[in-house]
């Protein structure tokens, strides 16, 4: 664990803003008409936060978190990440992890953490370096020599992750990515979550379905409404951390877990 | 009593046939013309296996020359058609239709245009093995997960780099399935082109001795190109192993993956 952050720099002070969205709007032209699918969507997440994003389907998250990626660009509005614009994708500021299991199949676990690396030539034995470390951060030592197919989802999801983090980025972007994984694995997941991004404090947009899910990783939870997506309610999720799974039976947590309900419910 | 195992039974089907190639001539149930002991076919082989290795030269030069034809320009032609959209509603269903014509109808233009050389046969298998190739690599580009290129752009993927570094991975199986096709086309290409308009050649050697009757040297060419393809399978078979190594290792481990496991590498970790 010890090898998490490897350039230290990106580490930023508790107070500063990693990501600020203001104004932010977007249609989609799709032929000759218009799809407004964000509204003036406004965000400001401090470094280090844990922060879901929850909403109903096709109300622009994965648009959002594209753009945040800078993977696709917005109509109108300011995206900043750590006070810079982000025109095109540069993992090194932002790791992105997708729901599917995007590994490349002709490619063993460790190549694929190396992937990234080796886009921009880092030498062979650095890259194996970090690949290690991260796969061991992830809890897959001694998984690096098999392909993605002889994984288990929540395993390929574990790979996705450290592929994501093999930058050190200080932020790392998530789109349902437990979404495919059973319950019992994806309740695993989200603690493993919780721990790798407790030793390496990244800031993480998490984007989930789940409200449950939300409740127990969130320091805050922005509510999304159909689209176009505005967000309708934010809110600082109190739980004290580190979380447990006891947490999900008190009071607190459904109560919560209830007014994000109503909040999406009441949209619709 | 339990089943025989198929390898053993296919074993058991060729020997069989090999026997019953030898037994059968040798009681006269068929006729010598018809079908000579494989013991006669093998002896001239064996006799005359300077004629035979000579003329399997010159075919092996030709199929050279045509598979690099057929895969050169296969697969540059079916990446540009499957990559790019525009191109692939234009050209796609003309190739597609083109395929289904026999080619073999259109052997003695090339001899009108290229000579009764190896030139036109190497143009002529070139082009009969082209149309699988180009039509698989399309197909293979076309089908690539469009998440692998999100993917590699989220990592920092530049254009080039998704073309070498995702598109060519992901559609090679389905490349070397058309490669592996064309390959046994550009062979048959040669030969029926040689034992239709030739001068050298194994194919040549089997209308050669045809038309002066001798079974015996027709059945040895016979084998030699059997002996040819059968080569050519394996050889492309075990390259196409060690290309795409994820491939066919995922389709004999697959039904053993193991469903949930995300708690086991945590104890090994730990
Ligand atoms: N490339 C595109 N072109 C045109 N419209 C698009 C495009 N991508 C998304 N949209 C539209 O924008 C809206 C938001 O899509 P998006 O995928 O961001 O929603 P989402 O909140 O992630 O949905 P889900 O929860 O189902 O994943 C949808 O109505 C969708 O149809
Ligand atoms: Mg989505």
């Amino acid at each position: 664990m010890a090898a998490v952050s490897m350039n230290g720099s990106a580490r930023a002070p508790a107070s500063d803003i990693a990501l600020e969205v203001r104004g932010l709007s977007h249609v989609y032209e799709a032929g000759d008409r218009a799809v407004p699918a964000l509204q003036d969507i406004d965000m400001s997440v401090r470094a280090g936060r844990f922060i879901v994003i929850v909403g109903p389907s096709g109300c622009g998250k994965t648009s959002l978190l594209m753009m945040m990626a800078g993977l696709r660009a917005h109509s109108a509005g300011t995206l900043l990440c750590q006070g810079r614009p982000i025109p095109t994708p540069d993992p090194t500021r932002v790791g992105v992890v997708f729901q599917e299991a995007s590994l490349f199949p002709w490619l063993t676990t460790l190549d694929n953490i190396e992937f990234p690396l080796s886009l921009r030539g880092v030498p062979a034995e650095e890259r194996r370096r970090r690949a290690e470390a991260m796969l061991s951060l992830v809890g897959l030592k001694g998984f690096g020599a098999r392909y993605p197919h002889e994984l288990s989802g929540g395993m390929k999801q574990r790979v996705s992750i450290a592929r994501g983090l093999v930058q050190d980025p200080p932020v790392l972007l998530m789109d349902e990515p437990f979404a495919a994984l059973d319950e019992q694995t994806r309740m695993t997941m989200g603690h493993e979550l919780l721990r790798i991004w407790s030793t390496t404090s990244k800031t993480v947009v998490f984007i989930t379905h789940s409200l449950t899910e939300a409740v127990y990783l969130a320091d805050e939870v922005y509510v999304m409404s159909p689209r176009p997506g505005r967000i309708i309610d934010h809110i600082e999720i109190t739980l004290p951390r580190p979380r447990t799974y006891e947490m999900m039976a008190t009071d607190v947590f459904g109560r919560l877990r209830e007014r994000i309900w109503q909040q999406i419910r009441h949209a619709q | 009593m339990t089943a025989p195992s198929p390898i053993l039974v296919r074993r058991a089907i060729l020997v069989g046939l090999i026997a019953l190639w030898e037994i059968l001539p040798r009681l006269q149930v068929v006729p010598e013309l018809f079908l000579p002991a494989l013991s006669k076919v093998l002896v001239v082989l064996a006799s005359d296996w300077q004629v035979f290795g000579g003329a399997l030269l010159v075919t092996l030069y030709e199929v050279g020359l045509a598979i690099v034809i057929a895969c050169g320009l296969g697969i540059t032609v079916g990446a540009l058609v499957g990559g790019v959209a525009s191109l692939r509603s234009l050209l796609l269903p003309v190739f597609s239709s083109l395929y289904a014509i026999p080619i073999v109808i259109l052997y003695p233009l090339f001899t009108a245009w290229l000579g009764i050389g190896p030139q036109s046969k190497i143009v002529f298998a070139g082009l009969y093995g082209f149309f699988p190739v180009m039509l698989s690599t399309a197909a293979g580009v076309r089908v690539i997960d469009p998440q692998f290129l999100l993917a590699a752009r989220s990592m920092g993927a530049t254009l080039t780099q998704q073309v070498t570094r995702v598109i060519i991975p992901a559609s090679l199986p389905t490349v070397f399935a058309g490669l592996r096709l064309g390959g046994a086309l550009a062979i048959i290409g040669v030969v029926v082109a040689e034992m239709l308009t030739a001068s050298a050649g194994i194919g040549y050697l089997v209308t050669l001795n045809r038309t002066i009757l001798d079974s015996p040297r027709v059945y040895a060419a016979i084998l030699a190109i059997l002996l040819l393809s059968i080569l050519y399978d394996v050889a492309s078979r075990a390259l196409e192993r060690r290309v795409v190594v994820w491939q066919s290792t995922g389709r004999q481990s697959a039904p053993a993956a193991r469903p949930v496991s995300t708690a086991t590498p945590q104890a090994t970790a730990a």
